[in-house]
């Protein structure tokens, strides 16, 4: 395969202008299962180029994945006839300039060599592990090949691996969900994914529901996980700040979250799924967000960080979704002292155990309130312990509430996979604790557990 | 395009596959979008390949190759023959015969969307925009935006169909901030506005421009409107937001794939079972749902769908029972009912999965001043502004951009911040009227996700308002 490196280099000498381009290669394999068999298996191959070319005060991007030279050459014309009529922008982005690069370890070989053989083999893990249910989810593998050049001199490549298990067990009146995620395959034990998706759903046969209200919760990491990735789309966003979208607008420097809250994005820990730079070719760095509890800023890419008078933090989006904003895409929220989840469920004494979320909206930006149903796992506690299974419940909560009167965290933390594998491949996710919150607020009852 | 395509077919069969298809896709996409005056977005991507999807042994392989040529073709073909095999499958699976078919497909356009200047683009953009600003106005946002996707489908049934999709559409959208609040107002829909596959003319007809002044002052109207009440009353919904609303609460759940749980493990399941056909009362007699193909101008509009299936209108919902389920050929064999036709893929890169085509609440009578009239108490709802349902698609929330009181059959004050929630066949059996053909509008959306890894459908819906009775508003936080 022709790195991403290389064509990226033959995509600048074509274009006439001052010029940046991302080059994204994916070779990726997905064995989805459902029904305890494989029913999707999806092999991706596709590199594509993103020329950014900016004349004067003008600026537009141009995508193709032709990497011959003359599909670079025609994505170098169309990029120059659209900039021909692009609009002057005083605060027009200039091209990506040099930059050091973190050395980041997110590159593993026998990730990389993976193939639909190994993918399958895997999935038939997870599948066999399971006795008295079926499975659901899948198993996935890539290895990525990405490069930045700009005429500015810019010039970066990183090569990165991801591998995901996700398992949802379930049967009639039950189901359980579980997940795991890294850039080391070999870390990923699908069997393990698929027995605690099935130990889980066994424990929630007979739900019941139980009435709205304001209830003590522990908060499973992948609940929290997707909370929070919701809640950064606003929140962390540097764009909504700027708009006054953000919770975050009016209260930076502000003791807004329980002391125990400590949020950072941090895509160069290993124990992440790490970027050395991102779709800008700024660095990776960690950042603070929210530090004891005080906010202390979103991420910023450069466009945002241009009219904010900061420097970029490295959360630049793909040229085509920039519009949106910056996104933390590395989330790591510091763990706590409780040992584990029962721990939690003891110092809640009576609340609701929330395993996984589904279908989150942002009903609010501004307050941060969101709404969703829970799923796969939602049970009452009593007496501080784990008790009677429950229907999915619909929540609306304001995530400051949530993260406002925090009762424990557990010490271990888990890296939670947010990539849904849109479009071209991005892995990305937070790594976070379980977490207890004295307020979670339930509107609503859905469905029951189970297909 | 077709000589990869019979090289893929080809290679499969040879290979050992019981069935194989090829779809060689080229697509362009195009976004102008400017904000406050600047130029926010201008791109223009093109893509293409194929994607060979076989049966071995009654499992699914399915494998892709940016190389539209015979060698790239045959790669993937080997590719996606290796990963069936090794998978292993279930050796029932079979697929609801369907005739082998020659046909081509063309969206009618009057204006190609390509062939309108961009400069021309921008200026639409920074017109509608400029049209936006308001005092209140924090940031005002106008896009447009344009895909071409032409695409050849070869079977070994024997299909043999070649189609080009051509669409487009738009938005503007203000966001209004004051005292801590933010509203937004958006035309004619939130997220990334409506579209529908038609030429430029579709844009044209939305009059961005000339609505901009009525968007601007509503945001900074709804800064000033207090929150809407909570309480159980009767809402009388617009057709902007009952188009999400068919969307989430009837199209999804009425996946058959999702019905037979192969989407459980992400976008969920269903409340409907393959039983229900025929008999389960989903809503009030008010209620008629169709799934149509064949709409001009829908998004979901084809000639054949990505199994080769003819494009069709079919009952989904008759007089509040259901009477249908969305299909592949395979789900269709499953039920022993249907014959396929909503397979759909995002691209050449994906293997298709059952999806929504064009779903529409079918026009009942009367106007929507004669629904709001026969309403003593009750709330007027307009245009979505957040969304969410569960997986089984039974309790929804949905919020909405605008809200009026109504009160002894007039409107009157306006609420912000004005949110619904119910349960899917509670909710439409409190049906009880739908306004008439006249006011039924179909909106296009290009945001709808399934599938791991995860797809983009493009899909229409058309309604008309619709009044429904004893209806939870307000949920708070």
């Amino acid at each position: 395969m022709t790195g991403a490196l290389e064509i990226a280099e033959r995509a600048l000498e074509h274009a006439s202008d001052e010029a940046e381009v991302y080059v994204g290669s994916e070779r990726s394999g997905f064995a989805r299962y459902a029904a305890s068999a494989v029913h999707q298996p999806t092999l991706i191959d596709d590199t594509s180029v993103h020329l950014r070319v900016v004349r004067g005060q003008r600026a537009a991007v141009a995508t193709t994945n032709r990497t011959d030279d003359a599909g670079l050459a025609e994505l170098a014309r169309r990029a120059a006839e659209m900039v021909a009529s692009a609009s002057e922008d005083p605060d027009v982005v200039p091209v990506a300039p040099p930059a050091e690069h973190p050395e980041v370890r997110a590159y593993d070989a026998e990730t990389a060599s993976l193939g639909p053989a190994d993918q399958a083999r895997l999935a038939a893990e997870a599948i066999s592990a399971v006795d008295g249910l079926e499975l659901y989810g899948y198993v996935t593998s890539a290895a990525c090949d990405s490069a930045m050049v700009s005429t500015a001199g810019l010039r970066a490549r990183q090569q990165t691996t991801d591998a995901t298990c996700l398992a949802l067990a379930a049967g009639e009146g039950a189901s359980g969900y579980a997940m795991r995620t890294s850039w080391r395959a070999g870390e990923l034990d699908p069997a393990a994914v698929a027995r605690e998706a099935a130990e889980r759903a066994e424990r929630t046969r007979g739900a019941v529901e139980v009435g709205p209200g304001r209830y003590r919760a522990v908060l499973e990491p992948y609940a929290l996980s997707e909370l929070l990735y919701y809640f950064s789309f606003d929140g962390l966003n540097g764009l909504a700040l700027l708009e006054e979208r953000s919770y975050f607008a009016g209260r930076v420097g502000e003791r807004a979250f329980d002391p125990q809250l400590t949020l950072v994005d941090d895509a160069l820990s290993e124990r992440s799924l790490p970027r050395s730079f991102d779709f800008e070719g700024t660095p990776k760095q960690r950042v603070p967000l929210i530090e004891q509890g005080v906010i202390r800023g979103p991420v910023w890419d450069r466009g945002t960080a241009a009219r904010a008078g900061r420097a970029s933090t490295g959360h630049g989006l793909p040229a085509e979704s920039r519009s949106f904003g910056a996104m933390p895409t590395n989330l790591e929220l510091a763990p706590g002292d409780a040992e584990s989840t029962e721990e939690l469920a003891e110092r809640v004494g009576d609340g609701i155990y929330v395993t996984r979320l589904h279908y989150l909206s942002v009903v609010n930006p501004r307050e941060a309130v969101i709404t969703g149903m829970t799923r796969d796992g939602t049970f009452r506690i009593r007496d501080g312990r784990v008790a009677e299974p429950l229907v999915n419940l619909r929540f609306t909560v304001a995530v400051p509430d949530v993260l406002g009167d925090v009762l424990g965290l557990t010490r271990e933390t888990v890296l939670v996979n947010q990539s849904d594998f849109y479009d071209e491949r991005w892995a990305y996710g937070n790594r976070v604790p379980a977490l207890a919150t004295a307020d979670f607020n339930v509107t609503g009852v859905g469905g029951g557990p189970g297909l | 395009m077709r000589e990869a395509c019979a090289a893929a077919v080809d290679a499969a069969l040879g290979a050992g596959a019981g069935y194989a298809d090829a779809r060689a896709v080229l697509r362009r996409s195009q976004s102008v979008a400017t904000k406050n005056g600047r130029v926010e977005t201008l791109s223009d991507a093109e893509t293409e390949g194929i994607g060979v999807r076989v049966l071995v042994g009654g499992a699914w392989g399915f494998a892709c190759d940016r190389r539209l040529t015979p060698e790239g073709a045959r790669d993937a073909a080997l590719r996606a023959h290796g990963f069936a095999a090794a998978a292993g499958g279930d050796s029932a699976r079979a697929l609801a015969p369907t005739e082998a078919r020659f046909g081509s497909y063309r969206t009618s356009v009057e204006r190609d969307p390509f062939s309108i200047p961009l400069d021309e683009k921008v200026a639409l953009c920074l017109r509608a925009e400029e049209a936006l600003r308001h005092p209140d106005v924090k940031v005002a946002e106008a896009a447009v935006r344009a895909q071409s996707e032409r695409k050849l489908f070869l079977s070994s049934d024997g299909a043999e169909v070649e189609q080009e999709l051509v669409e487009c559409g738009g938005l503007i959208e203000a966001i209004a901030v004051g005292d801590g609040l933010v509203q937004v107002r958006a035309y004619p829909s939130i997220h990334v506005g409506s579209s529908a596959q038609a030429g430029w003319e579709y844009v044209e007809s939305l009059g961005l421009e000339g609505e901009a002044p009525r968007v601007a002052e509503q945001a900074a109207a709804l800064l000033r409107a207090e929150e809407c009440p909570a309480k159980v009353t009767t809402v009388v919904i617009d057709a902007e937001q009952m188009q999400l609303q068919v969307h989430e609460s009837v199209g999804h759940p009425t996946e058959l794939d999702r019905v037979y749980g192969t989407e459980a493990a992400y976008a969920g399941t269903s409340f409907l079972s393959p039983a229900d056909l025929g008999s389960l009362r989903y809503g009030s007699e008010h209620m008629n749902i169709t799934a149509d193909s064949t709409t001009p101008g829908g998004l979901g509009s084809f000639g054949f769908d990505d199994e080769g299936v003819p494009a069709s209108r079919e009952a989904i919902v008759e007089d509040g029972v259901l009477r249908g389920f969305l299909t592949s050929r395979e789900t269709a064999t499953q039920l022993g009912h249907g014959h396929g036709g909503s397979m759909r893929a995002d691209g050449w890169a994906r293997m298709p999965l059952v999806r929504m085509t064009n779903l529409h609440l079918e026009p009942g009578s009367g106007t929507l001043e004669e629904l709001i009239s026969e309403v003593d108490d009750g709330i007027y709802l307009e245009t979505n502004r957040s969304w969410s349902i569960d997986d089984k698609r039974l309790n929804f929330q949905f919020g909405t951009q605008m809200a009026w009181e109504i009160e002894n059959g007039k409107l009157g004050r306006l609420y912000r911040d004005a949110t619904y929630t119910g349960v899917t066949p509670v909710f439409w059996g409190s049906l009880d009227r739908v306004a008439r053909p006249e006011e039924w509008v179909m909106y296009g959306l290009t945001n709808c996700g399934k599938g791991q890894p995860g797809q983009h459908a493009h899909v229409s819906h058309g309604a008309s308002p619709a009044r429904f009775r004893n209806v939870q508003v307000g949920v708070r936080s």
